[in-house]
């Protein structure tokens, strides 16, 4: 008892260009147009070694009119049925969809087009629904064959053994020189005493008659690289023979399957297959029941989804060039780099100018996806040039600074989330009216909240004063402070000192010749400037109100105070981070590289910058107990009164020195020498 | 110092290197075709697409078919040919460069693995997988002289790294 011919299912595979020239065309030209587009499919002609499954493949090219390809590939003809919902794609009828498609084929047949085109036999459609926004591709493929073709198998020999060597290469070029369009499938006459015969189906089939049937062996394009199988469409050229050759219902019939290969740099057709094939008896549904739905990748009857949103939404492109970027940093230089831990760091910016453009630049190269800006002005016409988030149009505009920093921030990278707020943040000494009292302690409520919500804070503020508010905050609140201010040609950049009565963290041993002061033992901004933040405003001239700086030292500071950052939340501690200083002038800082703390190194307390003499010094300062910001006097006074006491150091600054004890210290000490440095030198 | 009769590859050297490949692979029905950015000084590369059957890990047995789609372009910078990859599913998903490694975990102990990343193509200026082109001079610069396809033996050296093996045809082509 001899087996029944198997049939390889072809398997689909889709490049990406084909989804993405389905979008393109569903975007411009099919719109809400439901019909079905016609379609090639691609199949190598020479049969892969390095790949078992026998594929046929689409890409963007399957959208032209004319197939080009024949030097490589077979075609396959087919169309496309795009849906306008997914409820669509679901419930059309597919048994019914693939019976019009079989009908279609059979039309195909009877009216002599496949002799005209005999690769009309190799069908495929594609039943989908494109989620444009998601990036979501759903669909089906189908390659219809008739249901009922059992063929059986009574012999398959080697080609070279029904055919001599000058026959096999007579057949090998006899099929290069057919017309593209006879090579699917095609016909071979072997007449004993007489040379071997190639020709069309259109030109031989129709003669040939039950006693001369022997002469004839029938030739499909074989595309399955399973020896052992033929590809399915040789189903439909069973359904084709039968219905111009009646007469081989239940007959043995010669077929060769015929192959492509490549031995070394040669490609021969010597890896054919003669069949002696039993052809079936038409049923009555013959040429009215077809299958041929491909399974999913479970195995299934049932569509496949190309989640394509990795490679075709730019903007997720986008993110994870970005993201890339940094993994080679971690691979290739800092394996031991946390970069989940900055990219969930939210940031909030006080301050949208020359240092809050520059930070949120920074912020976004490590890969941070959080940045809120607050600002209360607008772009004006000399910012743009200076201020690196801002153009032209955004002064004209007279946008607000926080906000077209934000917008502009999303224009450079869709990724990042992003949004500005336009509050003015509440100063000492700039007394609250009446008028002014409901929105001043809205303001504080707001800036409050917004500490509350973000992981780091950088002060990028233009005054001294507005500084003391998110100083005070920031501490009680346990955040990370980042502060940096600028002089005409100097700047500092410094970490505030957490606010944390129960650390235990012992800084590692430190090299000779340095000190080394714990992370919440670290001053504040205010520390080192002993007069409570005042009207710095009033009485000063223009140039000390006005950022007068060399523009280099905004993008210096700026970047300086990220990698602070970056530095401190890298750190084993992170906001407890020892600060190391240097005693002896014959201790290089570089040569400091204490501990394995941190994969980036030291972490200093404060960086002071000088283009003067292009010179950088690292200081480190402990907290002073009568800070106005940061002292527990002041802090206790904060926790026990709330707005109560912050509307009083609005109204008046001396309440501040008072809270501070600073009125007391003042009676018996020399002003100036208390003063290190004064916050005019660093004003940003 | 940097001196001017360093050997090195010009875009007409690689440009006809790319043109036999090409002539060769239509002989051999091999699959190499060109594509062209007329813009571009260095707008000429080939294009060949192949499929392969690799299993992501041994728990998993479900063979994955992919379709590598390999690039060689010309990297003006490097002054250096560059071969760029693309790999995708079925479905047309692409793999991302820490599954491709993943699925070339043989290679880890060589020192061409650190060199597969992901880099702009030079024409088409988006992201493929390349071998990155640093180290591209170092193995070429023996050929320059010796080879009359330096891009091809540069590419038998480095082609099996990522799957790409060329038929004995091409490598009759540089002696
Ligand atoms: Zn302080």
């Amino acid at each position: 008892m001899s087996d029944n011919l198997s049939y390889v299912q072809i398997s689909s595979s889709v490049n990406p260009s084909f989804w993405n020239k389905l979008s393109e065309l569903k975007l411009n030209v099919y719109k809400l147009d439901e019909s079905k587009h016609s379609i090639w499919g691609y199949h190598t002609i020479i049969n892969s070694t390095s790949c078992p499954i026998t594929l046929m493949e689409v890409d963007s090219t399957s959208f032209n009119r004319e197939f080009t390809a024949h030097n490589q590939y077979l075609p396959f003809h087919g169309w496309i049925l795009n849906t306008n919902t997914i409820e669509q794609f679901k419930e059309c009828d597919k048994v019914e969809l693939i019976n019009s498609e079989g009908h279609k084929l059979y039309q195909h047949i009877i009216n002599e087009d496949v002799f005209k085109d005999t690769s009309l036999l190799n069908r495929f459609f594609i039943l989908s629904f494109a989620d444009l926004k998601k990036f979501h591709y759903y669909y089906w493929f189908s390659f219809p064959v008739p249901r009922h073709v059992v063929v059986e198998k009574i012999d398959a020999c080697d080609l070279e053994n029904v055919f001599s060597p000058e026959e096999v290469e007579t057949l090998h070029s006899a099929y290069k020189n057919l017309d593209c369009t006879q090579r699917s499938y095609f016909i071979v006459k072997k007449e004993s005493g007489k040379m071997l015969e190639i020709c069309t189906l259109a030109f031989q089939l129709k003669s040939i008659t039950l006693e001369d049937k022997d002469n004839y062996y029938f030739v499909f394009h074989n595309i399955s690289n399973d020896k052992n199988a033929v590809g399915s469409p040789f189903r439909n050229y069973v359904a084709f023979l039968l219905y111009y050759c009646d007469f081989l219902q239940n007959k043995i019939v010669n077929f060769i399957s015929f192959n492509l290969s490549r031995t070394g740099s040669q490609v021969t057709c010597r890896k054919s297959i003669v069949y002696k094939l039993k052809l079936p008896m038409k049923t009555k549904d013959f040429y009215t029941s077809w299958v041929g739905w491909e399974k999913n990748e479970r195995d299934k009857m049932g569509p496949k989804l190309a989640n394509m949103k990795n490679t075709l939404d730019p903007s997720v492109i986008a993110e994870n060039a970005v993201d890339l970027n940094l993994k080679l940093m971690k691979w290739n230089l800092l394996p031991s780099i946390d970069l989940d831990n900055i990219k969930k760091t939210k940031c909030l910016l006080l301050g949208a100018g020359t240092l809050g453009c520059s930070v949120a630049r920074t912020l976004l190269g490590w890969g941070v996806r959080d940045i809120t800006f607050v600002d209360n002005s607008t772009v004006s016409f000399s910012n743009p040039v200076r201020q690196s988030l801002f153009t032209y149009q955004d002064s004209v505009d007279m946008k607000s600074k926080s906000k077209a920093a934000a917008d502009n921030l999303k224009n450079i990278f869709p990724g990042v989330n992003s949004v500005g707020h336009q509050l003015t943040i509440p100063m000492p000494g700039h007394s609250v009216g009446e008028s002014l009292l409901e929105q001043t302690k809205e303001s504080v409520k707001k800036l409050t909240q917004l500490i509350k919500d973000h992981d780091a804070i950088f002060l990028l503020l233009d005054s001294r004063e507005s500084r003391w508010l998110p100083t005070l905050i920031g501490n009680v609140e346990n955040k990370i402070l980042i502060n940096a201010a600028l002089g005409f040609d100097s700047y500092l950049v410094m970490r505030h000192g957490v606010y944390s009565q129960n650390d235990t963290i012992q800084a590692s041993d430190h090299p000779e010749g340095c000190k080394v002061i714990t992370g919440n033992n670290l001053a504040c901004y205010f520390c080192c400037d002993v007069t409570a933040p005042g009207d710095s405003l009033k009485g000063r001239t223009l140039d000390q109100q006005c950022t007068v700086t060399r523009p280099g030292v905004s993008q210096i500071a700026g970047a300086l105070a990220v990698e602070l950052l970056i530095s401190v939340l890298q750190h084993k501690h992170g906001v407890l981070a020892p600060a190391y200083y240097s005693t002896a002038q014959t201790v290089p800082m570089q040569e400091m590289t204490a501990s394995g703390d941190s994969v980036l190194g030291l972490v200093p307390h404060s960086i002071r910058g000088f283009l003067s003499s292009f010179e950088q010094i690292l200081p480190a300062t402990e907290k002073y107990k009568n800070c106005v910001a940061c002292s527990d006097l002041v802090i206790n006074e904060y926790k026990e009164k709330q707005m109560e006491f912050l509307l009083n150091v609005f109204n008046s600054s001396k309440h501040l020195e008072d809270v501070a004890l600073l009125t007391e210290m003042f009676k018996d000490t020399d002003f100036e020498e208390v003063l290190e440095f004064s916050d005019e030198d660093f004003s940003a | 110092m940097i001196t001017l009769d360093d050997m090195s590859l010009s875009i007409e050297d690689f440009n006809r290197c790319i043109e036999d490949i090409v002539n060769t692979s239509d002989n051999l029905i091999d699959g190499w075709r060109f594509e062209q950015n007329e813009e571009l000084e260095n707008g000429k590369y080939i294009i060949k697409k192949e499929q392969k059957v690799l299993s992501q890990d041994q728990e998993d047995d479900i063979n994955h078919v992919l379709t590598f789609e390999y690039h060689i372009a010309f990297n003006i910078s490097y002054g250096v040919p560059v071969l760029c990859f693309n790999v995708w599913k079925q479905d047309g998903t692409m793999l991302t460069v820490e599954e491709f490694w993943k699925l070339n975990e043989r290679f880890k102990e060589s020192n061409m693995y650190d060199t597969i990343t992901q880099m702009d193509h030079p024409v088409l200026r988006r992201p493929f997988f390349t071998l990155h082109p640093c180290r591209t001079h170092e193995i070429m610069e023996p050929f320059l002289e010796e080879s009359k396809n330096p891009v091809v033996s540069w590419l038998t050296v480095v082609g099996p790294f990522v799957h790409l093996d060329l038929n004995e045809e091409y490598v009759k082509m540089c002696s």
